[in-house]
């Protein structure tokens, strides 16, 4: 092994290793760097491989990025059994304790912020699908479909083959607004029922292999004492919509909303 | 044994886990690099004696999503000597 650096997972308030029951990637002990009440979680990694130039090689390797992006939920899921936890993006690394330390000074009032808005809750996942193929999800505001006035007027050469044209870019317009309406309705039933809620890009079928398209990729945070009756409540709603598909997946330590506010 | 218990696929309106839920990549991909504690969008190395060095992911992730749309290209090492 080269010269090591510090792999950053996660922060919390405080936190003592052992209890982590976890370690961290390359098998390197789990260790915890505090600075000013903040807490963390680190260990050693090889600088050859997660120095810049080796992520600049590795992120594009799936097999490396996915058993990295594995151990870092790992140590994640375990901060978040024993406290407020905001997780770390994928790979931040710094040279030595000290950098660790001056990234938790010069993000201490971020991060302080982003435990307070997390601590006792978790992220849930809610995605909506809608069958067949729909390019307009729920991020885009809703529009009035434009009809044609005059479908039905003229008789000439190929109106036949126009009004076919006409009607299936209607009905599949109809679709895309239904689908985009189902999808924002749901939403905001949720962010209703949540602490607090964003809308996360729709994934790729080519990633995901699912059928359909997505028009809802929400991420809910809601208190852990609510979990249960949240999800509940996902299920009940989702059984008053019979044309979409509706998956929920949770508790997630609540990665989507420890995002560090813009200074 | 009649019926095996339904996978999250069969009943996703019902998917929600109960204990230790295991993140799918793809969703775990989405919040680690498209959210979590970062700086500007950019993924922050201190290096010794130098300023930050930042690793633009964003691109990186587009060609990873590329390479996963393309599983002959999945495995590819970009540096294989």
């Amino acid at each position: 092994m080269g010269e090591s650096g510090r792999y950053m997972y996660a922060v919390t308030r405080g936190v003592e290793p052992a209890a982590l029951g976890e370690v961290g990637l390359d098998g390197g002990p789990l260790e915890v760097v505090e600075e000013d009440g903040l807490a963390a979680v680190v260990s050693s990694v090889d600088l050859a491989e997660y120095g810049e130039d080796g992520l600049r090689r590795h992120l594009e390797d799936l097999e490396w990025l996915e058993r990295v992006a594995r151990a870092h939920d790992s140590v994640v899921q375990a901060v978040s059994r024993l406290g407020p936890v905001a997780p770390l993006r994928l790979a931040t690394i710094c040279l030595d304790e000290d950098g660790v330390r001056a990234r938790l000074r010069e993000w201490g009032t971020e991060l302080r912020s982003a435990l307070d808005r997390v601590a006792d809750r978790v992220e849930w996942s809610v995605k909506v699908y809608m069958p067949g193929s729909v390019s307009r999800t729920v991020s885009v505001p809703d529009a009035e479909p434009a009809r044609p006035a005059d479908a039905r007027r003229d008789r000439g050469l190929g109106t036949d083959y126009l009004r076919r044209k006409r009607t299936a870019s209607d009905a599949r317009r109809t679709a895309e607004e239904h689908g985009a309406r189902v999808a924002a309705e749901i939403h905001e039933e949720l962010a209703r029922r949540s602490v607090a809620a964003r809308v996360l890009a729709a994934q790729d079928p080519r990633l995901t292999g699912h059928e359909g398209t997505m028009t809802l990729n929400g991420a809910y945070l809601v208190a852990a004492a609510d979990a249960d009756a949240f999800a509940e409540h996902v299920e009940q709603l989702a059984g008053g919509y019979t044309e979409v598909r509706v998956e929920s997946h949770g508790p997630w330590p609540p990665y989507s909303f420890a995002t560090l506010e813009q200074p | 044994m009649t019926a095996a218990p339904p996978l999250a696929r069969e009943t996703p309106s019902t998917a929600s886990a109960t204990s230790a839920a295991q993140v799918s990549l793809v969703d775990l991909l989405d919040r680690l690099l498209g959210a979590g504690v970062v700086i500007s969008g950019d993924v922050v190395i201190s290096m010794a004696g130098v300023d930050l060095v930042q690793v633009r992911l964003n691109a990186l992730v587009s060609s990873v999503r590329a390479d996963m749309a393309d599983p002959r290209q999945s495995l590819r090492r970009p540096d294989d000597a």
